[in-house]
C-alpha cells in the first residue's frame, strides 16, 4: 500500500508509472498533504536549491495564478530549479517575466492572437486538418502521433509564422529535444543540456533568417506583423523574436499534440462516448474538447516564487519559497469536479485549469488550441466514426519531473 | 452593481460571455462590450463568476 510518504514527484519513477498510478498519487496528496514539500531536481552544474512546495488543489492553484504580485514568474516558471535569468528568458520569453516587461511583450503578441486576428489561421486549421486526414484515408493502421497529432499543430504554426514546410522536420526535432525531458529517444549523446541549447539556437536562427527575408519581402504572416512597425507600434527585437519563437514552437506544438493523442486514447477507452460525440458533433464538440484538456492536462506544471511572506490555505510561506502548480491534479480536485476521474465529454460546467489559472499568464493560445482540437476531432469522427487506438500510448520517458505529458506513439485503426 | 472591462487587459477570450451572456458580449471586432453596465440583482452571481474566471482578470465591479 502506497502512503503519502512514499510519493516523490521529483523522482523519475513517479513519471514513468502508468497514468492512472500518477493520478492516484496526486489524489493521495490532495487528500493528505495538499501542499507538499519536495526536493529539487539535480541538473548537474546548476546549484540545487532548497526544494519546492507542490500545490495540488484547485483553489490554491487559482489563488496563486490570480495574485502575480505575491507569486511571481520572474524567478522561474518552467522548472523548480533557478536557472540563470538570461537562460530562462532565452527559452521562456515572457512566461518567465513579470509585469511590466511581461505585459509589453505579451501585448505585442496578444493583439495577433485574438479570434479576429487569427481568422485566416483558423481557416487554415480546417484546410490542414482535411489535408492530413485525406493523406491517411487509404490506410488501415497508422501511428496517430506521426501522421496526425504531431504534424497538425506544427504545420499550423509554420504556416502562421510563414516558415516554409521544408523546415518542418527541423522545428519538430528541436521541439522534441527542448521538451523531451531528457528522453534518450530524442538525444544523440549524453550532453543533455548542450543539445537542448543547440536545438533552441536552431529555432532562433531559423526565425531570424526568416525575419531578415520578411523585412525585405513582407508577407501575410505573423513574423511580418511582429517585426514591421506601423507608426508608434512596438515591435519585437531580433532577440525577443527568437525567444518568442522558441516559446511558440514549444508551447504551441507539444500541447495540442499531447491533447489530440490522449484524447484519441480516452475515446477508445470510452466507445459509448465516442459514438455519442460522433452522433452529436454540433452540440458536443465544445464540452468534449474542454474535457480532453481537463483530463489530459498537457502542461504538467508551472512554478511561482513568493515575493514576500504570505499565507496560502493556512500554510505560511516565506519570501523566496517556490510553489509548483500541478494543473492536472487541480483539474481533478474532488472539491470542484464530481467524479473527477471519470472522462465525460458532456461535463459542464468544467472549470479546469488545463490552460492555467486566471491571471496574466493564462494560455495565450487557448483560442487556437480549442479550434485545433475541435476541428481535428470533428474531421476524424466525420470521416472515420469507428477510429480507435489498438494499443496504449507510448509516453515520454523523462529523466525527472517533466513539463509536459508527451505521447510519442499511438497505434490507431481507422475502421472497426 | 456597476461593471467595467479594462480593454487594455482584455484579450477577448469570451469566458465572461459564457457565464453571463446578458451582460457581456465579444463583438466581431474582438472588443468585449458590457451590454448591461448596471446588471439587475438576479445576474449578480453570474457576473461575479465571470469576474473570478476572467483569464486576464480584466473585469471590475463596484458593489452597491
Amino acid at each position: 500500500m502506497t502512503t503519502v510518504d512514499d510519493i516523490d514527484i521529483t523522482d523519475k519513477a513517479f513519471w514513468t508509472q502508468p497514468l492512472e498510478d500518477r493520478q492516484a498519487g496526486f489524489a493521495l496528496l490532495r487528500r493528505e498533504r495538499p501542499i507538499a514539500f519536495f526536493p529539487e531536481p539535480d541538473f548537474g552544474g546548476i546549484p540545487v536549491g532548497p526544494g519546492y512546495w507542490a500545490l495540488t488543489k484547485h483553489a490554491d492553484v487559482l489563488e496563486v495564478s490570480k495574485t502575480p504580485e505575491v507569486w511571481c514568474s520572474g524567478r522561474g516558471s518552467t522548472s523548480p530549479t533557478d536557472f540563470p535569468p538570461e537562460m530562462m528568458e532565452f527559452f521562456g520569453s515572457f512566461i518567465v517575466m513579470d509585469d511590466p516587461r511581461h505585459a509589453r511583450l505579451r501585448g505585442i503578441v496578444s493583439r495577433r492572437f485574438t479570434p479576429k486576428s487569427l481568422e485566416k489561421v483558423l481557416l487554415d486549421v480546417q484546410k490542414i486538418a482535411s489535408e492530413l486526414v485525406d493523406g491517411i484515408a487509404d490506410r488501415d493502421e497508422i501511428d496517430f502521433v506521426q501522421e496526425i497529432s504531431a504534424p497538425f499543430p506544427l504545420l499550423i504554426i509554420c504556416d502562421m509564422m510563414g516558415i516554409p514546410r521544408s523546415e518542418y522536420q527541423t522545428v519538430l526535432d528541436a521541439t522534441n529535444k527542448i521538451l523531451g525531458g531528457g528522453d534518450p529517444e530524442f538525444f544523440s549523446g549524453e550532453d543533455f543540456m548542450g543539445e537542448v541549447v543547440g536545438a533552441a539556437m536552431t529555432l532562433v536562427q531559423l526565425v531570424n533568417e526568416l525575419a531578415e527575408f520578411k523585412r525585405k519581402t513582407p508577407g501575410d504572416d505573423l513574423t511580418t506583423q511582429l517585426i514591421n512597425a506601423e507608426v508608434d507600434d512596438d515591435v519585437l527585437t531580433p532577440q525577443e523574436l527568437g525567444s518568442f519563437f522558441i516559446l511558440l514552437a514549444v508551447a504551441g506544438n507539444d500541447t495540442t499534440r499531447t491533447a489530440l493523442s490522449h484524447g484519441m486514447h480516452y475515446l477508445t477507452q470510452n466507445p459509448d462516448q465516442k459514438a455519442d460525440w460522433a452522433a452529436n458533433l454540433d452540440t458536443l464538440t465544445t464540452s468534449a474538447v474542454e474535457e480532453i484538456v481537463r483530463y489530459a492536462a498537457p502542461v504538467v506544471f508551472m512554478r511561482r516564487t513568493a515575493t514576500r511572506d504570505t499565507v496560502l490555505s493556512g500554510h505560511e510561506f516565506s519570501e523566496g519559497d517556490k510553489v509548483v502548480m500541478f494543473y492536472g491534479s487541480a483539474s481533478r480536485d474532488e472539491d470542484v469536479f464530481e467524479d473527477p476521474d471519470r472522462f465525460d465529454i458532456r461535463r459542464t460546467p468544467n472549470p479546469h485549469l488545463g490552460f492555467g489559472g486566471p491571471g496574466p499568464h493564462f494560455c495565450l493560445g487557448a483560442h487556437l488550441a480549442r479550434r485545433e482540437l475541435s476541428v481535428m476531432f470533428r474531421t476524424l469522427l466525420e470521416r472515420f466514426p469507428d477510429i480507435h487506438a489498438t494499443g496504449d500510448p507510448v509516453l515520454l520517458d523523462p529523466q525527472g519531473l517533466p513539463l509536459v505529458t508527451g505521447v510519442k506513439r499511438l497505434p490507431v485503426r481507422l475502421s472497426a | 452593481m456597476k461593471v467595467r472591462v479594462d480593454l487594455d487587459l482584455c484579450e477577448s477570450h469570451g469566458v465572461c460571455e459564457g457565464h453571463a451572456p446578458d451582460v457581456f458580449h465579444v463583438g466581431d471586432d474582438d472588443v468585449t462590450v458590457v451590454l448591461l453596465p448596471e446588471p439587475p440583482p438576479e445576474l449578480h452571481d453570474a457576473v461575479r463568476t465571470a469576474v473570478s474566471s476572467c483569464p486576464k482578470q480584466a473585469i471590475f465591479v463596484t458593489e452597491d
